[in-house]
């Protein structure tokens, strides 16, 4: 429980930026990834850390949650129009305007994109365990941070 | 005013380190919300039950198991003194309930013997096997 105290606001973050705002979606997936994680602890070995274990399913349930959007929609999954989302309370006006552009923005790069972006900026998680966490190699996540990176450029100045 | 500075001013966002540090400083911020925190205790305090009675279950399951073999030992070598003690053609002289059973066809001994072990085997299985899925 003392884990899950100090872990569940850089999980939630994680998926705040994987679910491009949309808090509800990432709260849920939030629980829902610390009731797996829970489920699980007996299989936890210590082989890594915590955090990024925890990543990892919260990953994993994202990826089936979004699966079965796709699934019962038959199509792209449209997230909610960012503008209409709840954002964060204390941001001002301004502030908040950032956070639509970040979103937007977020959106429209593809899932393994924003995941290496939101863990390495928003979590400053290693490289090595962003590897661990999306199950690729050291390689692919420098490429996808580089992509993604060109992708938000291009849409943050548009 | 260069092309450069047109350029500039048309994207604020230029090179790498500028979009790191952008990206750096705008972490997205999540609600305090205690209530969070409230309903993942309450989701595992109800994992934690279900583990238990789960838990529960798999250990009557052992302990039946363990009697059905048990019992299926004594039973089994009961007869098998029974049968070693008294070998068919002594038993017409051993009173009347092994002389009732010295009547019994010499089939039914085999049938019983197979049975026996079979019905312990099943009984232990269906004892020890898990029962309703109760996490999908």
């Amino acid at each position: 429980m003392e884990n899950v105290r100090v872990e569940q606001e850089p999980l939630r973050r994680f998926l705040l930026a994987l679910c491009c705002g949309d808090a509800s979606w990432a709260d849920d997936l939030a629980q829902d990834a610390l009731l797996r994680a829970y489920v699980a602890s007996g299989s936890f070995l210590g082989l890594s850390k915590f955090r990024t274990w925890l990543f990892r399913i919260a990953y994993n349930c994202y990826v089936d949650d979004l699966r079965k959007r796709k699934g019962k929609g038959g199509q792209e999954v449209g997230l909610e129009d960012p503008s209409a989302r709840t954002l964060p309370s204390s941001s001002e006006a301004d502030g908040s305007f950032r956070y639509q552009q970040l979103y937007m923005a977020l959106e429209k790069l593809p899932e393994k994109e924003r995941a290496c972006i939101s863990m390495h900026y928003f979590e400053d998680l290693p490289l090595r365990d962003i590897a661990s966490v999306l199950q690729m190699p050291l390689g692919t996540v420098k490429y996808n941070l580089s992509v993604g990176r060109t992708h938000l450029k291009e849409y943050l100045t548009l | 005013m260069t092309a450069s500075d047109k350029d500039k001013k048309k994207s604020p966002i230029m090179d790498d380190r500028e979009i790191e540090q952008y990206l750096r400083g705008i972490k997205p911020q999540v609600k305090d919300d205690p209530l969070f925190l409230l309903e993942a205790s309450n989701r595992m305090m109800a994992v934690e039950g279900i583990k238990g009675e789960v838990d529960r279950q798999r250990r009557s399951g052992q302990v039946a198991l363990v009697i059905a073999l048990v019992v299926g030992l004594l039973v089994g070598g009961t007869i098998s003194a029974i049968i070693l003690l008294y070998p068919q053609g002594t038993i017409s002289l051993q009173g009347k309930v092994l002389a009732d059973m010295s009547q019994i066809p010499q089939w039914w001994k085999y049938l019983f013997f197979a049975l026996t072990p079979i019905f312990a085997i099943i009984l232990g299985l269906v004892l020890s096997s898990p029962g309703k899925k109760v996490i999908g």
